[in-house]
């Protein structure tokens, strides 16, 4: 289980990358499109799709590396405020209400990719981007999620991490 | 069940499963998920994944990354610090200067980088301890930077306003004009606030020790202006039709990490990553709260409980400006336990027809909703800026702070109600270089 965690945490910042990298390349891609655009005057045919894909893409595949570096906003009122073993039990619910979250968007968009790529649905451009590619971001991101879910919960089963990260509370 | 019943139990639901702590994005989508599929049963599940893929196909939202990624740029370099060196030098003849450079750095920096917590970091690392040398109150020292670094979402380029603009389709360019004045007056408010207390107190006004050359003055010129070009940039070719916002803020991205390169020499691979590694955990973070936001709106909108709750208020005939109140104090409670992005975009698909019902202009709405999500950001007990001036300065408690923020949190109220007596504040900019809304 130990090595079950490492590797998820190592493939959540290798999915991370890949995110960051999308965001590297949505901006060079923009800035093409206003090129082409604004000073060669000609008409720009795929950029404006592709930056918008990236973006959905460094979203769900960054969203892993987001939940491992805690990036995703949460309301800590109620576990900033309450002793050690109810923040424990918080946290393995909130573990487990994501990794429900996870699977169920895994289970809707598998139908949906699976539709795009046999039927190979396209985008109705003139540039008619293959629609599986973007849309494979979806089960593929919320899969790592899930995964990092489970190690989380069981980082925190097992008292490896400390709930949410957070300090013990004073004189709890 | 009737949809106003059922509209008081997913409210419920919705904050027992956020109280768990689980991440809001998450959080939203399984709420929203579990009572689509309460409703629909097993069928329902078909429509999850595209709705939120069809949820974020616009290119509007592109610009925010790109404006996070300006944002994030801007403070992994020292122009905080040559910000706050600028307003010191230029003002330093001027009667507290000290608190006018400090709140006036703040709303120049929350200009660029659209985020409060940045602000309070970079303004207050340089400018809390100088102000509590030179014999201000902690208090005041702490509290007029908390609220200063506020000032980041009411003055464009706003990823706030960008939200409020996508959840009630208002116009982002309108909104960003909106914010101009309204955010020059709440800075003059803050500064007069905090000059007529460093006043009463007795506490130095004025530094006559310091005596400022003009070649230092000129000299953190060629680090600042470029910035202050770049958002004024920026902001021209948003209007005028020259760009979308997308592509005004890809440019101002790039030109900002050109800037960054060239102004402070950080062109290393190590020293550029953390801006986009940053940039990404930021816009990972707002655009998947969108993309379940919109979920979640759908689920309310097929279950009907949006259109019964627009409904029931229309029928229950209050009058607008009790509405308007109420509308204000729900936002100023929310505020207090969740971030400003994820309440915009929870809230706006049910208010903005409501406000439009009673009369209200959605792009003053969005004005007076973001000073709303201001106090929210120094409001216990998950005021972030509080907790980001708490890390510069330990040796100042949490309560000191507080206490140093509140008359400024009294700015903000007072600010609302100057709005609705004299929308025009707001109003008048857009309406004048845009031409009128269309009706």
């Amino acid at each position: 289980m130990e090595r079950f965690a490492r590797a998820v945490a190592a493939l959540s910042r290798a999915s991370g990358v890949i995110g960051i990298a999308l965001i590297l390349v949505a901006l060079v891609v923009i800035c093409h499109m206003i090129f082409v655009r604004f000073v060669l005057g000609q008409s720009s045919i795929w950029q404006t799709e592709f930056v918008i894909f990236a973006l959905i893409g460094s979203t769900f595949l960054g969203a892993p590396y987001v939940l491992l570096t805690r990036g995703h906003v949460n309301v800590d009122l109620v576990p900033l405020h309450v002793g050690d073993g109810a923040r424990r039990v918080l946290a393995l619910l909130a573990a487990a209400g994501g990794a429900v979250f996870a699977l169920l968007v895994i289970w809707s968009s598998l139908d949906w990719w699976w539709e795009a790529w046999r039927f190979d649905f396209r985008t109705a451009s003139m540039w008619r981007a293959p629609l599986w590619i973007p849309y494979a971001s979806l089960p593929v991101g919320m899969a790592l999620v899930l995964l990092q879910c489970i190690a989380e919960g069981w980082a925190v089963w097992t008292g490896r991490e400390r709930p949410f990260g957070l300090p013990p509370r004073d004189g709890a | 069940m009737t949809p106003l019943v059922l509209g008081l139990v997913i409210a419920v639901v919705t904050l027992l499963v956020l109280a768990t702590g689980i991440p809001i994005a998450f959080g939203l989508g399984l709420v929203a998920m579990g009572f689509l599929f309460w409703a629909d049963g097993a069928r329902a599940i078909h429509a999850f994944a595209d709705t939120l893929f069809a949820g974020l196909n616009d290119f509007t939202l592109v610009s925010i990354p790109m404006f996070i990624i300006m944002g994030a740029a801007v403070a992994a370099s020292r122009a905080g610090s040559d910000l706050y060196e600028a307003m010191h030098r230029w003002l330093s003849r001027v009667p507290g200067s000290m608190v006018i450079a400090n709140l006036g750095a703040c709303a120049l920096f929350a200009a660029l980088t659209g985020s409060s917590p940045a602000t309070c970091a970079a303004i207050g690392k340089m400018g809390i301890p100088e102000m509590r040398r030179r014999g201000y109150s902690a208090d005041l020292a702490t509290g007029s930077i908390a609220a200063g670094g506020t000032l980041g979402i009411l003055i464009p380029p706003s990823i706030t306003f960008i939200l409020y603009g996508i959840a009630s389709e208002t116009s982002i360019g309108r909104l960003f004009l909106a914010g101009i004045l309204p955010g020059l007056m709440l800075t003059a408010l803050f500064m007069a606030w905090a000059l007529f207390l460093a006043w009463r107190r007795g506490e130095a006004l004025e530094d006559r020790s310091a005596r400022v050359s003009w070649a230092a003055r000129l000299e953190v010129l060629p680090r600042v202006v470029p910035f202050v070009l770049v958002i004024a940039a920026v902001l021209y070719s948003l209007y005028g039709g020259v760009a979308t916002p997308s592509e005004a803020a890809g440019v101002g991205a790039l030109a900002c990490i050109v800037l960054v390169m060239v102004v402070y020499r950080q062109w290393r691979p190590g020293q550029l990553w953390p801006i986009f590694r940053d940039g990404m955990r930021e816009s990972g973070m707002i655009v998947l709260i969108i993309a379940t936001s919109i979920l979640y709106g759908y689920m309310l909108s097929s279950l009907y409980v949006t259109q019964s709750i627009a409904q029931g208020i229309a029928e229950a005939s209050i009058n607008r400006w009790v509405l308007m109140a109420l509308i204000n104090l729900l936002l100023v409670v929310a505020g207090c336990f969740m971030p400003p992005a994820a309440i915009i975009l929870m809230t706006t698909p049910i208010i903005a027809p409501i406000i439009a019902n009673a009369g209200f202009d959605p792009v003053w709405f969005g004005v007076i909703l973001t000073i709303n999500m201001e106090l929210g950001l120094i409001t216990p007990p998950v005021g972030l800026n509080l907790f980001v001036i708490n890390g510069i300065v330990p040796d100042v408690k949490l309560p000191t702070i507080l206490k140093g923020a509140l008359p400024f949190m009294g700015c903000m109220v007072v600010a609302i109600l100057i709005l609705c007596v004299f929308p025009e504040i707001a109003t008048w900019l857009p309406d004048a270089l845009m031409g009128p809304v269309p009706r």
